[in-house]
């Protein structure tokens, strides 16, 4: 039985003409076990994918089944439930409660969950001990560095034992070394066979991946099994794409971009395209114009 | 050690985060229960102290005065005696001589200055006769009371007049001029007990003279304002009442112009006024204790809005609506216990100090030290629960994405 099964999911912002798609009848299924890489350019969607199956958003339209039980309608208290017991996530800006210690973040879960305070003190501190900062319980978040704030987080998701772990660009505000420790925590955690989904922009971190889903447009483009210490095909595409810019090409502004733009369209491979049904082509066109600029700013 | 995460403890260290506005908040609540606990205290000391009166005249004492209309025995009767409607001898006689009476003494004031070391130009001289001791109920600090009999120009001091006249020297035995005569000082009452804001005539204010010899010096019949009486100690209270008046009815060719009060019928009227003042006042205090809760809605409010992306992570990793509902709560009850807490200190401070420094005697009620704490924590939970809720409805996504 699939972990994770969407069916034709859509989540749209707005009424009218202003509606906004975020997600455009995306179906995915995922099998437990499995080490998922979620890329993409800013705005295809990620971050929702990511709010949806961890039942922090509803989808406007389509199904999901987590574990074979229906809950894309399910009612609040019963989501936040499920989010307590099934799924753990980790955000980008680490999100730990400044006023409460390592120790008291890490057990807030098992707060909400009603354990008594003896275990939530004891299995928060195994799970602080897991991730390597035993010695650092009773820190507050302001005196640890980016990498172990991340890994109280990840202690944090993963104190109630969930399935799934869910990473929203975990290494995203984390220099090369700290990104490196959170990955190896996250790849540990696939390893004791947790399943996880992570978002990056960095290619290389697909290593960790045992599949790689490439966002465009609210929609799957592209979806990848790989070997684990790989880098996926599409991501390495990206990857290389991106270093072809130089001082000059900045220099040169727009006309830079659409260099790069014809280059990347050149050498990219594009093999069996999912079954999602072809954007109109203007549109993407746009759209991919303004996701190197954004890339592009990135990479400097 | 930090790990006890119960709602309170969370709720007080997010409330200590913000330490000016979490005072600010209560001090509406710390005024309004300040407020609620003095004004209460504040009635049940005066109502206490015109009690207290019950021992100026004793109990068993009834006082006689005219009034205007019959029946209308009232708080404000104590001096409203005119001229033209004063007691005379003959009403004293009549008193006197109805059944279950021991003793009536005549209370009537009369004019001039008054001379010892120092002048007092316009004393309050109340004339009566020997037997006023046995009526009223008070002791003499110094000398005796005086005794016409034996020398009419004597005369019997109040306390406070008593260092008017002579300052810190001892006023037994010393010599005073009124009228042109000389009085010898017989004795100096020990303070009377004179509640606050109570209408009767302080005696301790008073130059007691022998009835006789102030009828003799005015020159005229001097009428009197009250007659106070003292029923035999084995004479039922009401009938006497009721016997007095209606001798004097009967003396009066049946109109009911004078009132005869028992020492309880005068107590429980000023009572009902301050009864009536206090309730009134109560009720505004509790007006500013709602006042109080109103703004603890306010910062709470606030601090759902300013906590918002808290709120969200907290339901990210699993809080039930519920549980963020308590949480906030808890908040409301921490400020509000809090607040109500420091009220109640407030006010026993100020009644301790008013004790020492003021002529007020408030009493601590105990009663209202425990009501109006609850009815705060009430008024606060009461308010918090709103911004409670809204904190508790909130979509996790939308409040994650509050920065």
């Amino acid at each position: 039985m699939p972990l994770i099964e969407l069916k034709d999911v859509s989540k749209l912002y707005g009424f009218g003409d202003a509606t906004n798609v975020a997600l455009d009848e995306v179906s995915l299924t995922i099998e437990p076990g499995e080490c998922i890489a979620v890329m993409g350019p800013s705005g295809s969607g990620k971050s929702t994918l990511m709010n949806v199956i961890g039942l922090l958003d509803h989808p406007t339209l389509g199904d999901y089944h987590l574990n074979g039980k229906k809950v894309s309608r399910l009612r609040a208290n019963q989501r936040a439930k499920l989010r307590r017991d099934e799924i753990g996530f980790i955000f980008q800006s680490f999100n730990l409660l400044p006023r409460l210690t390592a120790m008291d973040n890490v057990s807030l879960p098992l707060l909400y969950k009603g354990v008594s305070v003896g275990k939530r003190m004891k299995k928060a501190w195994d799970m602080l001990e897991r991730v390597g900062l035993g010695d650092r319980a009773y820190y507050y978040p302001r005196q640890l560095s980016g990498g172990q704030t991340q890994s109280v987080a990840i202690a944090r998701a993963l104190v109630n034992d969930p399935q799934l772990i869910i990473a929203d660009e975990p290494t995203g505000n984390l220099d090369s070394g700290s990104s490196r420790l959170v990955m190896e925590l996250l790849s540990e955690i696939h390893k004791t066979g947790n399943t996880v989904i992570f978002v990056t922009h960095n290619p290389e971190l697909t290593r960790y991946a045992t599949r790689v889903v490439y966002m465009q447009d609210g929609t799957v483009k592209y979806d990848e099994r790989t070997k684990l210490g790989e880098v996926g095909r599409y991501a390495r595409s990206v990857m290389y794409a991106i270093p072809e810019t130089t001082e000059e090409d900045d220099l040169a502004g727009v006309s830079a971009i659409m260099g790069v733009l014809h280059k990347r369209d050149a050498t990219a491979v594009e093999p069996t395209k999912p079954k999602t049904k072809s954007k109109k082509a203007a549109k993407s066109k746009a759209k991919r114009r303004t996701n190197a600029a954004a890339r592009k700013g990135s990479a400097k | 050690m930090t790990i006890s995460q119960g709602n309170l403890g969370l709720a007080y260290r997010s409330l200590k985060a913000a330490k000016g506005r979490s005072f600010l908040t209560m001090l509406g609540i710390i005024i309004g229960v300040a407020a609620v606990v003095l004004v209460v205290c504040i009635g049940q000391g005066i109502k206490d102290q015109i009690s207290g009166q019950l021992g100026r005249y004793g109990k068993s004492t009834l006082t006689i005065q005219p009034t205007s209309s019959s029946g209308s025995a009232g708080v404000f009767t104590g001096l409203s005696g005119t001229s033209s409607n004063l007691l005379s001898e003959n009403d004293l006689r009549v008193v006197q001589k109805t059944k279950g009476i021991a003793t009536a003494v005549p209370v009537s004031t009369s004019s001039g200055s008054m001379r010892g070391d120092h002048t007092v130009n316009s004393p309050f001289i109340v004339a009566t006769t020997a037997e006023f001791t046995d009526v009223i109920n008070q002791s003499i600090q110094y000398g005796g009371f005086f005794d016409p009999d034996i020398d009419s120009k004597t005369v019997v001091l109040g306390a406070n007049i008593a260092h008017k006249l002579f300052n810190d020297n001892s006023p037994l035995g010393q010599t005073l001029t009124w009228r042109d005569q000389h009085f010898v000082v017989a004795g100096v009452f020990n303070t009377f007990s004179a509640p606050p804001f109570s209408l009767e005539a302080n005696f301790n204010n008073a130059v007691f003279v022998p009835y006789s010899t102030a009828q003799d010096l005015s020159g005229s019949v001097l009428g009197m304002y009250q007659i106070l009486a003292k029923a035999k100690p084995d004479a039922d209270q009401r009938q006497t009442t009721d016997a007095v008046q209606a001798a004097l009815t009967a003396s009066h060719g049946g109109s009911r112009d004078v009132a005869v009060l028992r020492a309880d019928e005068t107590d429980a009227g000023s009572n009902k006024t301050i009864h009536l003042l206090t309730v009134l006042v109560a009720g505004a205090a509790i007006v500013a204790l709602v006042v109080g809760g109103v703004g603890i809605m306010d910062v709470m409010l606030v601090s759902v809005t300013e906590r918002m992306h808290e709120i969200g992570l907290r339901k990210a990793i699993g809080a039930t609506n519920r549980q963020i509902m308590r949480q906030f709560m808890a908040e409301a009850f921490v400020l509000s216990a809090t607040g109500a807490i420091i009220g109640v200190a407030v006010s026993c401070a100020v009644v301790g100090l008013m004790r020492v420094y003021t002529s007020l005697q408030p009493v601590l009620v105990w009663q209202v030290l425990v009501v109006a704490p609850v009815v705060a924590i009430a008024v606060g939970l009461f308010f918090g629960s709103m911004p409670a809720l809204k904190a508790a409805r909130k979509d996790p996504i939308e409040a994650l994405r509050h920065e």
